[in-house]
């Protein structure tokens, strides 16, 4: 991209909400809002006593019904099943359930801190695949000392479900393991800590290189951080046409290059990362994050969070309106006020309080209906990137403009869009068991995505779900 | 890699240009400085594989004083892999091999590949089969009937790379710390 063919863009300017970079007074603030909302959430997780149950969805009219759903007549069920396996996803949910399944060996940002701790997060996202995505998801955390036995494992439970969300595994194992359950289950695998964030990253891109009149082929990359999302990110932008060897991919010890010192540890311990250093060869750099970002057109960071680890120098010293995600939670690389101030065109980060969030939960709830409803049997590159140009085509219904890059959770109409693109690629690379039209798909997953908002909203007015108790904070009230 | 029969048969290979994306030849003196990163890179990687191939703090004065050894010694083969392209002169691999006598088997020579080393972006386009090859015949004609090839237990990709090429394993070595 030459930069005298950069589109003009909208100077820079404050969005609607705060973008300022914090203040120590600020900071403090943030810090108590945070606090505040940990208390809450632990105070309202011991008074609901978790997140999820299980709810039957056939009615019992007396006790006389149980001889239909349990013994005897279930046994005929059984018996249809062991003739045909695949009679499972029409005679049971199977079609509809996924597990989550983790190690708990990094959870958030909170690292190792194991199974049992990791159950609280599995449980919220199995709150989200169903309030979002009208998915029944089981949380399921596993206590196990190797990849290979949490791959026996996820294989040994993959009877009871329809697809796998694997979540929270550290890096490089999750690559491994994500690449092994595909090819051993015919079932969807997906880790969302790649996919999830990669295909929202790449939506954001998309729409972000529209807007400074870039092309993907064109396009100079820095990608800071070589861990789950970015590692993911380089593969699906590489699939999108984004030339290898205009591609920099940063960690710690800088540029990612075919001869760096520890590329041959790389081979032994992360292959994956390996095949990027040899296929990107640092993009033709060598050295830090200022000589990869050098005339940069689009930084991504999403690394370990260290506030500062991208500076204003930095930004400067990229291509004419460049575009800055910062992804790192909670705290970004850099923050966007400051980005904006040293010539950033758009930036977006990983958080709910500023413009442009790269957010995966508006990816993986719909990549699930779409799937689920295809039966597909996998879930390749494709799906992923159909998946992300659907999104950021769902930012084109209210206007895509510097501040509005993707859709946000407000704007709940892309998520049956997802699904639906996700279900027709599935039919269109062969891997979908339900060949259903697009039509099909869409109302499909409309249908049980709204189902799942007014099972929530019908069990709140009946009192079956209390109102949240009184406490601090704006949480305070029921919705 | 068809060796060509027009070349004379010297004490080691001729260089030649195959299709593969290096030249090879054999290493010379002036080689030396290009040689020893390459062959530290070796030694970190089968560090990788076992605490027991820890690379010593003096690995640099070593590997510069085994290469000049054996450049001098009639009985071993270094072979240098210089680049293409943008890599013309550039060494970018070797590989180093002795002729051992074996005083209680028979055959009674084996050509020991002791090292073989190919910078990231020449592997995976057959110079590690090149190399074998020429590696071999080099051995060969300095009185080796039969090739091994040395290094970590550990290090499946090599495992896989000889097998693949009719090696089998045929004496271990064993270690643990005193």
């Amino acid at each position: 991209m030459s930069e005298s063919t950069a589109a003009p863009v909208a100077p820079p300017r404050a969005g609607r909400r705060k973008l300022r970079p914090p203040t120590p007074s600020v900071v403090r603030r943030r810090e108590d809002a945070t606090d505040l909302l940990g208390r809450r959430a632990v105070e309202l997780s011991r008074f609901y006593g978790g997140k999820i149950e299980t709810v039957p969805k056939v009615p019992v009219r007396s006790l006389h019904d149980f001889a239909l759903w349990y013994s005897p007549g279930v046994a005929e069920v059984s018996r249809a099943i062991h003739r045909q396996a695949d009679l499972s996803f029409e005679l049971t949910g199977r079609w509809n359930t996924v597990a989550i399944v983790t190690d708990g060996s990094r959870v958030l940002g909170l690292g190792d801190i194991g199974p049992d701790a990791a159950l609280p997060v599995m449980e919220g996202k199995a709150l989200l695949f169903k309030f979002l995505g009208g998915v029944d998801a089981v949380p399921i955390p596993i206590r196990v000392s190797s990849p290979d036995r949490f791959m026996s494992t996820v294989e040994a439970i993959a009877p009871a479900f329809g697809g796998i969300n694997l979540e929270d595994i550290a890096s490089p194992k999750c690559f491994g393991i994500l690449e092994e359950l595909s090819k051993r289950l015919d079932i969807p695998v997906w880790h969302d800590d790649q996919l999830g964030t990669a295909a929202a990253t790449v939506a954001g891109l998309l729409n972000a290189l529209a807007l400074t009149g870039r092309s993907v082929r064109e396009t100079r990359t820095v990608l800071l951080g070589a861990g789950a999302a970015n590692v993911a990110t380089a593969r699906l932008l590489i699939s999108l046409g984004h030339d290898p060897h205009r591609l920099s991919l940063v960690d710690q010890r800088g540029v990612l290059h075919a001869e760096r010192d520890d590329v041959d540890e790389l081979m032994v311990r992360n292959p994956w990362k390996y095949r990027l250093a040899l296929r990107t060869d640092g993009g033709g750099r060598t050295g830090d994050l200022a000589a990869a970002v050098a005339g940069a057109d689009v930084l991504v960071a999403a690394s370990t969070p260290t506030p500062g680890s991208v500076r204003a120098e930095h930004i400067r010293a990229m291509a004419r309106d460049p575009v800055v995600f910062a992804l790192a939670n909670p705290d970004p690389e850099i923050w966007p006020d400051e980005a904006r101030a040293a010539g950033a065109a758009v930036v977006a980060t990983g958080r709910s309080d500023f413009p442009n969030q790269v957010n995966n939960s508006l990816v993986f709830p719909a990549v699930f209906r779409g799937v689920l409803d295809a039966r597909a049997r996998s879930i390749p590159d494709e799906l992923v990137l159909a998946a992300a140009r659907e999104l950021a085509r769902g930012a084109e219904r209210r206007g895509v403009s510097v501040h509005h890059l993707l859709p946000t959770m407000e704007e709940p109409e892309v998520f049956p869009e997802i699904a639906a693109a996700v279900g027709d690629a599935s039919v269109r690379l062969g891997i979908a068991r339900h060949r259903l039209s697009h039509e099909e798909f869409l109302d499909r997953a409309r249908s049980l995505m709204d189902r799942s908002a007014r099972l929530v909203r019908a069990l709140g007015r009946a009192g079956l779900i209390s109102p949240l108790p009184r406490g601090p904070g704006p949480w305070r009230r029921s919705a | 890699m068809t060796p060509d029969k027009s070349a004379p048969a010297a004490d080691e290979p001729p260089a030649r240009a195959p299709a593969v994306p290096i030249r090879l030849r054999p290493a010379r003196e002036a080689d030396i400085v290009a040689l020893v990163p390459l062959m530290l890179r070796l030694k970190r990687l089968n560090e990788e594989f076992d605490p027991l191939l820890r690379v010593r703090d003096d690995a640099e004065v070593q590997s510069r004083q085994v290469l000049r050894q054996q450049l001098a010694d009639p009985k071993a083969v270094v072979l240098a892999a210089e680049g293409t392209g943008a890599d013309v002169g550039k060494v970018v691999g070797f590989v180093r091999a002795a002729v051992r006598e074996r005083p209680f088997y028979a055959p009674e020579f084996e050509g020991v590949i002791l090292d073989i080393y190919l910078l990231p972006l020449y592997r995976r386009r057959g110079v590690g089969e090149f190399l074998l090859q020429e590696v071999s015949a080099a051995l060969k004609a300095k009185g080796a009937s039969i090739v091994t090839a040395e290094f970590p237990a550990q290090n499946e990709i090599a495992g896989r790379f000889y097998a693949k090429r009719g090696f089998r394993p045929v004496t271990a070595i064993h270690a643990r710390s005193l």
